[in-house]
């Protein structure tokens, strides 16, 4: 018998896992989204419907809609709204300083800090009568007084996605500022020793550089926002109404509180084709000009 | 290359009759004002979250007392005790956080020592599927998994939740991993090799020491994701198998939110997060930023 070469050996543990505990869910959750099988009436599988569920979601369901909505609305806000604050917080931190090293090490903070618990504690800091963050704005701007921020759709997606920014800027900043240290800096330096303002060195020198990381950073934070879950949940629940009930809410929903199996696997097939579109698209900018 | 950069930079500092320009002063000024900002934007929530812990729900439910406290360590002890029971929660979240990077870990080091160190066919499709399974919603495989688990009687265990914290973090580690062990200089091992060493001594006496800082680094990334991980921990454990996590949400009841109860169990399952990150925090820093400039 030929003996197994080396490197497949090593790879077959962890091959075969991904194989069996990721890709094989993926297959079996296609099946099932063409089953039809309300998991709370039977614990079997149900009689094959086609694409019937996918039909009823689409044409059917005002409230997958709203999670759609919701998901748009969420992801760009999210996303604009990230890369803004990380490109900024990074342009300024790439400078050398005591306070700049110190924020520089706080960054690591939020992004080990449990999801779940950054929305409770916006919850928290955004209660109408002992919140500190809603107190705060209601000092600023006093017609914000008395406002009940989960209770309104508006306020309620501004709060959603205040705390999945403050969870994840600061790892996007991280990120750009690796991308700022792999600029050579003797370009800016000689354009600026000719008289080039910061603005002109920023546009002309810095930004091309620095453009693929932040596509990145922009694919990926859109790839983070989309599967957000654990901070929608314990900060408003999806409410008020379906304000902030984004699709990987709904799909929980469907699957977890409705115990529809079929039709949660149906959505979470719409939600999987979006995520794997964008998986193309990261995996082209970081290894496509690799090779 | 970089420190050739840096040198080029210093030089240039003192070159005489180089000097800042004048504009630039206010322009500093103003930019540690806004760094200062955003240093209390990170700091003052979890600040706050901290004096919380430390107060009697007489003082929460006021703005008037922010500071101006009795400080208590009774939350604390609270949470630890029926029906909230902190304690096994702990002890689930740690057992299933450590066995999770245990498993993963070498796993992810044989396998990213293969894809450093041999050609093979279909090599970089393989690479890149395991890197895509990192897209693959939760929310998809959460249904296949909780079906599976409910037939093999595993829902509510932490070997579940092991099994399921795996697939999450076992393409990262195998990505990160390559990474540090692509920058292992590949002459040691050729030269270990050339002496009869096997493969596998190799890369326990030579790769493994030499990649360990890389190693610690992933696995903390690991543990960290695992640790904190709520959506599977939601959904396959209901009672024996909680998690820190969950145990969070519990703090909901039909009374309201107990704020100090939930901010004490937030103190409990961020501090070590916070100190072990902090311990590993330059090559974390590195291995979290390689995703952006390979």
């Amino acid at each position: 018998m030929k003996r197994w070469p080396v490197h497949w050996l090593l790879l077959a543990p962890a091959l075969l896992f991904v194989g069996a505990m990721a890709l094989f869910p993926l297959g079996y959750s296609l099946i099932l989204s063409f089953r039809e099988w309300k998991l709370a009436k039977t614990s079997v599988v149900g009689e094959f419907v086609g694409l019937q569920n996918y039909v009823d979601l689409l044409t059917d369901d005002p409230d997958f809609f709203e999670a759609l909505r919701a998901t748009c609305i969420f992801v760009t806000a999210d996303v604009l709204v990230t890369v803004a604050v990380s490109l900024g917080a990074a342009l300024l931190l790439h400078r050398a300083g005591r306070l700049n090293s110190l924020a520089r090490t706080l960054l690591i903070l939020p992004f080990v800090m449990s999801p779940a618990l950054i929305g409770i504690s916006f919850r928290f800091f955004l209660n109408a009568e002992y919140g500190v963050l809603a107190s705060a704005v209601a000092a600023v701007f006093p017609s914000m007084k008395d406002t009940v921020w989960l209770a309104d759709s508006t306020l309620a997606m501004i709060a959603v996605v205040a705390s999945d920014v403050w969870h994840w800027a600061p790892y996007m900043t991280l990120m750009i500022l690796g991308g700022l240290a792999s600029i050579p800096s003797e370009t800016q330096e000689a354009a600026r020793v000719d008289g080039a303002g910061s603005w002109a060195v920023f546009r002309d020198i810095t930004w091309p550089q620095l453009m693929p990381v932040v596509a990145v950073v922009m694919v990926l934070k859109t790839v983070f926002a989309l599967k957000a879950f654990d901070t929608i949940f314990t900060l408003t629940s999806g409410g008020p109404g379906n304000a902030t009930k984004t699709l990987a809410y709904f799909v929980y929903e469907q699957g977890f509180n409705y115990y529809d199996m079929g039709y949660a696997a149906a959505s979470a097939y719409v939600l999987t084709a979006i995520l794997l579109v964008l998986a193309g698209f990261y995996l082209r900018l970081v290894f496509g000009k690799a090779r | 290359m970089l420190t050739q950069s840096a040198h080029a930079a210093s030089d240039r500092a003192l070159i005489p009759g180089y000097r800042q320009p004048a504009h630039d002063k206010a322009g500093d000024w103003l930019r540690q004002c806004v760094v200062f900002v955003g240093v209390c934007a990170i700091v003052l929530p979890i600040f706050w979250i901290t004096l919380t812990a430390f107060k009697l729900p007489k003082d929460v439910y006021s703005l008037s007392a922010a500071f101006n406290f009795t400080v208590t360590l009774e939350n604390l002890r609270t949470v630890f005790e029926h029906p909230w029971n902190l304690g096994s929660k702990i002890v689930n979240s740690l057992v299933v956080a450590t066995s999770t990077v245990l498993l993963a870990i070498p796993m992810a080091t044989m396998a990213a020592y293969a894809f450093s160190r041999f050609e093979f066919r279909f090599k970089k499709t393989i690479f890149l599927v395991v890197i895509a399974s990192q897209f693959i919603p939760a929310a998809v495989i959460v249904l296949p998994y909780f079906l599976m688990f409910k037939q093999l009687g595993m829902l509510d265990t932490r070997s579940a939740l092991v099994l399921v914290n795996m697939s999450i973090v076992l393409p990262y580690a195998v990505w990160m991993m390559k990474g540090f062990i692509d920058a292992v200089p590949v002459e040691i091992e050729e030269s270990a090799m050339v002496d009869g060493a096997h493969r596998a001594r190799v890369i326990w006496e030579i790769v493994v020491p030499t990649a360990l800082p890389g190693i610690i680094t992933a696995a903390v990334f690991c543990f960290t994701l695992t640790w904190n991980e709520f959506l599977f921990a939601l959904i396959i454990s209901k009672q024996d198998a909680l998690t820190l996590p969950i145990g969070l949400i519990g703090f909901r009841t039909e009374r309201g939110d107990l704020w100090e109860l939930m901010a004490a169990g937030g103190i409990l399952i961020t501090a070590p997060m916070f100190i072990l990150s902090l311990l590993v925090q330059k090559q974390f820093i590195q291995s979290l930023t390689a995703g952006s400039v390979r």
